[in-house]
């Protein structure tokens, strides 16, 4: 299995820019948290990663799996890439998979696209992969449509069509969010497991902070399109060097019985949409800020063994 | 499914015996006197009081009524005042005609709407002479539309011919008019399920999975659009059965329509409740048919409605 290498990667729909400067490294066999508020850019990235951005889409930097370029590919370059090289899990089950199609033939179309089996061949592997992800009956399971499975059926059917081809990286856009509590701690399990056993690097997408300590070995946190932090999860949950970060983790960690006196703990404040503040993107939000914070932008810096942040109070 | 079906067949049964009725209240109002159609301008009373006689038109309305309700829960509609003959053979005699000709129209809008609509639904923006030519289409009635047809191809052109049937080459133009008057409604429908489908998550689903466009075209999105399209058929179907009398009286084609239109001249009462009947029956079956068709195509749909 192959490392994962996003350098300086950009994305823009038109004019507006979501994703800036993006430069992450995600061994094989490890697991990168990515996480921050709706709009932060998180799911272009992802979408960017699979390479499954919209037409027009501008997409800019390297996005490298065991050296090989995937950001420059196209036409038939790219599609033989799709699912075999990097694979995308969604977050919403019912609705990416086709209501009309039983899920065996969802499946089974992957190895019928890049292994040309038959459709006999396809429907006996479908039925192997979905008992690997651990649906009992996976017969009984493959003629079913997806409105007759349940939530977490779904999802595990979603996992088999993602590493149906053994891919290298998986990106998963937030799958769990849909799921009640213990579904997606099965599903978290079922991944881990999965990962252990093949060797892939996950890039998950979440705002869930338990999700993050979960299943993540490293954390990068998003605001205004670029990664404020990163770091191992367990140093950056024990220490946040951003105060982005620091507000994250503290919203999280709010308990019901002491929200009494604050209600919620919140991040005051809107994350920014189209124009950029000047200097660092989270001055106006941000509850240390400095003068220096409203005029530079702070660059990405090491603060220690593996840690980056970009804040000039940090390190 | 099962139950769901005979409930909607016990509920056709309903509309139709409704349909029954309100047709035998709707022949009183239709002005003339059948006896002296039947007659001639010239006949004496005499002769006038023997036909309303021999027609039951001197019966009282009740007896009429009852007489016609008993005869037409069995099968039977009655005897053509003109012509002297059982009208469901004159109505089986004509129904092919009608129906190759209905066929050929439905064929036309679904095939030319559905090409035209997928085009459209896979522009980025909808196309401006497309909606140009909906507008031209929808604004041109039905009749308007044949003749204008029949004036280029038929009369200028002289490529085929005026009226008449039913032959192949007497079906183009009537199939062609009946068919381009509902592609901008199927040409909508499909267009708007595509972009629905296109930017939907399971298209991106299908587009990770490394197919290719066409792939996710014909597995995909194709199939999400086949719904809509046979609701629009179901929902339309009244409004086209109406399509076919007019197109037919306009090309002269020798369908049930045509038919229509002669006994309404004719003050045929019987014939003319026939086909009344006939097209109740078709608009309500034709919407059975399409639920079943849509349940096969959307497994959605399958579910009995408790």
């Amino acid at each position: 299995m192959s490392d994962l290498a996003i350098v300086d990667v950009g994305v823009s729909y038109g004019r507006f820019v979501a994703v800036r400067d993006v430069t992450l490294a995600v061994p094989a066999g490890t697991t990168l948290a990515l996480v921050g508020e709706s709009g932060s850019g998180k799911s272009s990235l992802a979408h960017a990663i699979a390479r499954l951005l919209p037409p027009g889409t501008g997409l800019t930097g390297s996005v490298q799996v065991g050296g090989r370029e995937l950001a420059s590919l196209r036409g038939r370059d790219l599609r033989d890439v799709r699912g075999r090289v990097v694979s995308y899990l969604a977050q919403d089950a019912m609705a990416a998979l086709n209501p009309v199609m039983r899920v065996g033939r969802q499946v089974g179309e992957v190895f019928a696209r890049h292994q040309g089996l038959s459709r006999r061949e396809s429907a006996g592997r479908a039925g192997d992969l979905l008992r690997r992800v651990g649906i009992q009956a996976p017969d009984l399971v493959a003629r079913k449509f997806p409105h007759e499975l349940s939530g977490g059926m779904r999802q595990r059917v979603m996992i088999a069509i993602a590493l149906a081809l053994a891919p290298e990286v998986l990106v998963a856009d937030e799958p769990t969010t849909a799921l009640d509590v213990t579904v997606q701690a099965e599903i978290l399990a079922l991944v881990r497991a999965l990962q252990a056993e093949r060797g892939f690097a996950i890039v998950w997408i979440t705002h869930d902070m338990g999700v993050v300590a979960e299943i993540a070995d490293d954390v990068a946190v998003m605001y205004g399109g670029r990664i404020v932090e990163q770091g191992p999860v367990r140093d950056v949950f024990a220490a946040p060097a951003h105060p982005y970060t620091r507000a994250l983790i503290e919203a999280a960690r709010e308990q019901p019985d002491t929200a009494a006196k604050a209600r919620f703990l919140t991040i005051v404040g809107q994350p920014p949409a189209g124009e950029l503040p000047s200097g660092c993107s989270f001055h106006p939000r941000c509850p240390v800020a400095i003068d220096r914070c409203s005029t530079e932008r702070p660059g990405s810096r090491l603060i220690g063994e593996g840690r980056h942040a970009a804040c000039h109070l940090a390190g | 499914m099962a139950r769901y079906l005979t409930v909607r067949a016990l509920l056709g049964l309903i509309a139709i015996s409704g349909v029954v009725l309100l047709t035998f209240v709707l022949q009183f109002l239709v002005p003339g006197d059948p006896a002296r159609r039947v007659a001639g301008p010239r006949a004496d009373e005499v002769v006038l009081q023997t036909v309303r006689a021999n027609l039951h038109l001197d019966d009282p309305v009740t007896t009429q009524l009852a007489t016609y309700v008993v005869r037409t829960a069995q099968g039977d509609l009655g005897v053509s005042y003109q012509r002297r003959r059982p009208v469901i053979d004159m109505l089986l005699e004509r129904l092919p005609a009608t129906l190759l000709l209905a066929g050929a129209g439905l064929v036309i809008e679904i095939v030319l709407g559905s090409l035209v609509g997928v085009w459209d639904g896979l522009r980025r923006r909808r196309s401006p002479a497309l909606a140009a030519m909906n507008i031209l289409l929808l604004s041109i009635p039905t009749y308007t539309l044949g003749f204008l047809l029949l004036y280029v191809f038929g009369y200028k052109l002289d490529l085929l011919p005026l009226s008449g049937g039913p032959g192949l080459p007497e079906l183009v133009l009537p199939a062609l008019t009946l068919g381009l008057f509902g592609v901008p409604y199927y040409a909508s429908v499909v267009a708007e399920s595509i972009r629905v489908a296109a930017s939907s998550p399971y298209a991106r689903t299908a587009v990770a999975k490394g197919l290719t466009p066409r792939q996710v075209m014909r597995g995909h999105l194709l199939r999400n659009c086949l719904s809509p399209v046979i609701t629009l058929a179901g929902l339309d179907i009244a409004i086209y059965v109406s399509g076919v009398i007019f197109v037919e009286s306009v090309f002269g084609w020798p369908g049930i329509g045509l038919l229509a239109q002669e006994s309404f001249v004719n003050l045929d009462r019987p014939v003319l409740m026939g086909t009344v009947i006939l097209g109740a029956v078709v608009v309500i079956g034709f919407n059975l048919v399409a639920d079943v068709v849509r349940a096969y195509v959307d497994p959605r749909t399958r579910t009995d409605p408790a």
